[in-house]
């Protein structure tokens, strides 16, 4: 064995490749100081750990305050801490960096995945029990209206312009329903538009009571129709100007922006990160204590593909159903087109819950992770807890 | 070399529970972090996208509603960061009446009607304004304090009825012939669901300057009989004015043509018509801007007298339906003079705040500058617009009663009838005083 090569508990241990004997100048080492590695038995370098002068090299400055204390959770968190003896062993200290490296990544990597899932998940919810129901609504509204207009002129009242009339109104009560234009905003402007389409009715039905062709007939159906076209304050304008915003809204649950991008892109870092973190400790290991394989390391390895196959599948289904349904409702749909666009949506929809409700699954497979990286590396870690006799 | 050959062997390890209990509070730790983590950043986004919002109805549409936003609503979300959701309507009284059987009234209201902004305080609807507006500001007249000792309205802008608009270039002569040719007057009676207000504008000012204001007050208060004769003339007066159930090319272009529209054929040539009997938010329509549109008293004009008797004001009145804080801060920009200034200044409206003088060097315009000093005449008696201060079942029926009797003026008895009848209804709350002196 080489002299002041990195020793471990079990002969012959640490003579893998990319092991540097007497490893103990790397950056951040500080003389002295155990190094988050108490010296310990099995350590052979324990006893013989040379003390260093505490004397700054002249011309540098010793870090101010805010420095070091910046340094010391970063010091903590990666496990780069005061160094272990100028020629003991590092295998511990090496063992502390993966570990902490691999709970940091396995933190990033869960919170990375459970937001960007989330980005795209969160919205899929709303948009099929509400956004784009209220778009479907507001659509029938329309139409409605339009036949009860094509009713209104008719010599004598019509059961018809009833039943249109009914149809606009429950609709505008089902597009109620939806969460935007639930709000007291969009509440208010339903109301407005519920309480003209009553007048609106009212005035029609003045215009049927009088004899066809008199002029009180023609003027109280053009107050009617007023009502109903006028431009920007009638009941039509009305409705559009809220479809338009219902439709806005369907826009930014269902696109994929430069945020979702990047929260994307961030997560497909940290999952590279991750496994290679994960591949390297293993090898680590294997060289450094002569087990071919760390189970639970491995556990987390095929948990981190398993789970990150599984979400990425999921969003790009349920992506691929919010911009069909996107498509669909993105022009106005009039007559028989409205169930149909209705039935289109719940099946592009369909199962969006479920995969929503996934989320939390993220979490808990996050947890899963960092306990098979930590019971994974504890044990070896533990090997190194005692303190000579 | 090992010290300790054997390693783990020979060590002694520490307490077998310790790095168990280390696992589980890393574990728990980092869970929770991770969670409270996830949890504070989704609420955060939500958080973030939400705006508050104060939501107002109002009876503004078309370039009222868009001079209402710039010189009003903009500023006001620009400096309190509230959103103001703004519905206007002409319908807003019946949305409002939806609204409040439904328990869903919008938090501020600006309304024309004081009867029935007096009906809503009766139901308690509406609060009381003390503590955000200062009443004196405003006058008693304008801001009334009702039976039970509060304010519940203030106007954000006022108009002057009383006045017959005329082209520039129309002499005393021509205006003097054109008051007996029903074809001179420019009347539209289309106004969506209100439709019929301007015939009851003219009924109103016939009888104010006819009879003067007590009967006027008496008549607005339900007091005086629709069939009264002072009532039934001023009908009669106005049938004869506009040619009710005359002409049927006449009638019916002024039953179909909206308000704001019947000055349109002033524009014509030859002209279609030359006077219009309308308050003074009607001079910002292009035709009379075009026509250079000046006003004569309907006192003057129609009746020969030397001046108005009294002059018919109307106001759009604003009213607090829920105390939330931004609906509070949205009153008191409302009822603050900067606003009232700033709105008065798009000559959609006066302000009759007592901040708000109109100055002779202004760059306001001189019919502007008149009209508003005339809005706050001291000497003058001003009478709100009586269908406005009457409750709302009898104003809408008042004003259906006129689109009724220009079709078929023979239907006058019937039609007063039905007013009376309506009028002496129990449960229908009138305003004690709609002049702002006693006559």
């Amino acid at each position: 064995m080489t002299a002041g090569r990195g020793t471990t508990p079990r002969a012959g241990d640490g003579s893998g490749p990319g092991f540097r004997a007497g490893d103990g100048s790397g950056p951040g080492f500080r003389a002295g100081n155990g190094g988050g590695m108490t010296p310990r038995a099995g350590d052979g370098s324990a006893t013989t750990a040379p003390t260093r002068p505490r004397v700054r090299p002249a011309g540098r400055r010793a870090p101010g305050r805010a420095a070091r204390r910046l340094a010391a959770p970063l010091a903590r968190l990666t496990g780069a801490g005061p160094r272990p003896p100028a020629d003991g062993s590092t295998t511990a200290h090496e063992l502390a960096v993966r570990h902490r490296l691999l709970l940091a990544l396995s933190a990033l990597l869960t919170l990375s995945l459970f937001l960007s899932y989330q980005g795209v998940h969160a919205d899929a919810n709303p948009l099929r029990t509400s956004s784009a129901p209220a778009v479907l609504s507001l659509d029938t509204a329309l139409y409605a209206l339009g036949q009860a207009q094509q009713d209104a002129g008719a010599p004598a009242p019509t059961s018809d312009f009833q039943k249109q009339i009914s149809v606009a109104a429950q609709s505008l009560a089902a597009a109620a329903a939806d969460d935007d234009i639930g709000r007291p905003a969009g509440r208010q402007a339903l109301q407005t538009v519920a309480g003209l389409i009553t007048v609106y009715a009212v005035k029609v039905q003045q215009s049927q009571l009088q004899p066809d062709g008199s002029v009180l007939r023609e003027a109280y159906l053009s107050y009617a129709t007023s009502i109903l076209t006028e431009e920007r304050s009638g009941i039509q304008a009305r409705l559009k100007d809220l479809q338009r915003k219902q439709r806005a809204a369907v826009e930014r649950q269902t696109s994929f922006g430069p945020l979702l991008w990047t929260a994307w892109s961030a997560t497909a870092l940290l999952t590279l990160a991750l496994g290679a973190a994960l591949l390297e400790t293993q090898r680590f290991l294997r060289h450094r204590f002569r087990r071919r394989y760390n189970r639970r390391l491995i556990a987390a390895t095929v948990l981190l593909l398993g789970g990150l196959v599984v979400t990425v599948l999921f969003t790009v289904w349920t992506q691929q159903g919010m911009a069909d349904t996107r498509a669909l409702l993105d022009r106005p749909l009039s007559g028989r087109l409205i169930p149909d666009a209705g039935r289109r949506t719940a099946s592009y929809l369909a199962h969006t819950g479920f995969r929503a409700a996934a989320a939390v699954w993220i979490l808990i497979g996050g947890v899963l992770l960092m306990a098979l990286a930590e019971t994974g590396l504890r044990r070896h870690i533990d090997d190194y807890r005692f303190r000579p006799r | 070399m090992s010290a300790y050959p054997g390693g783990p062997a020979t060590a002694a390890p520490g307490p077998s529970s310790r790095p168990g209990r280390r696992l589980v509070r890393t574990v728990t730790v980092v869970a929770s972090c991770l969670a409270v983590l996830a949890a504070a950043l989704v609420a955060g986004v939500r958080a973030l996208e939400e705006e508050p919002t104060v939501t107002l109805l109002a009876n503004w549409t078309g370039d009222d509603e868009t001079n209402f936003r710039e010189a009003v609503i903009a500023p006001f979300e620009r400096k309190y960061h509230i959103n103001v959701d703004y519905q206007g309507s002409n319908a807003e009284s019946q949305v409002l009446g939806a609204d409040v059987e439904a328990g869903t009234p919008p938090d501020v209201v600006v309304l024309t009607g004081p009867g029935e902004l007096a009906q809503y305080a009766r139901q308690k609807q509406l609060l009381p304004l003390e503590g955000l507006v200062d009443s004196a500001d405003f006058g008693a007249s304008w801001a009334t304090r009702l039976a039970d000792g509060h304010v519940y309205w203030f106007p954000l802008k006022a108009d002057l009825k009383s006045i017959v608009w005329y082209p520039a270039d129309v002499g005393e002569r021509q205006r003097e012939r054109a008051v007996r040719r029903p074809a001179a007057w420019c009347v539209g009676m289309g106004s969506g669901a209100t439709s019929g207000w301007p015939g009851t504008d003219w009924i109103e000012d016939i009888l104010l300057q006819r009879y003067g204001a007590g009967v006027y007050q008496r008549w607005a208060r339900g007091e005086l009989s629709w069939r009264s004769k002072q009532v039934k003339a001023a009908w009669t007066a106005w049938g004869g004015l506009v040619g009710a159930g005359g002409d049927p090319g006449l009638v019916r272009r002024a039953l179909k043509t909206p308000y704001e529209s019947a000055s349109l054929p002033v524009a014509r040539s030859p002209r279609g018509c030359t006077l219009e009997h309308q308050a003074s938010f009607i001079r910002k329509r292009p035709v009379w801007q075009h026509a250079d549109g000046r006003y004569e008293s309907s006192a003057q004009l129609i009746f020969g007298a030397a001046g108005a008797r009294a002059w018919e004001v109307s106001g759009d009145l604003v009213a607090l339906l829920h105390a939330t804080p931004e609906a509070k801060k949205l009153i008191r920009h409302l009822a603050s003079a900067g606003t009232q200034r700033a709105w008065s200044e798009k000559e959609s409206g006066f302000s009759v705040h007592a901040d708000v003088r109109p100055d002779p060097g202004d760059a306001a315009s001189a019919w502007h500058r008149s009209l508003a000093l005339t809005l706050r005449d001291k000497r003058a008696v001003h009478c709100f617009d009586a269908s406005d201060a009457m409750p709302p079942a009898v104003r809408d029926a008042f004003a259906e009663a006129t689109i009724e009797f220009l079709a078929h003026p023979r239907h006058l008895e019937a039609l007063l009838r039905s007013l009376d009848t309506l009028s002496r209804s129990r449960g229908l709350t009138w305003l004690p005083s709609v002049c702002d002196r006693s006559p």
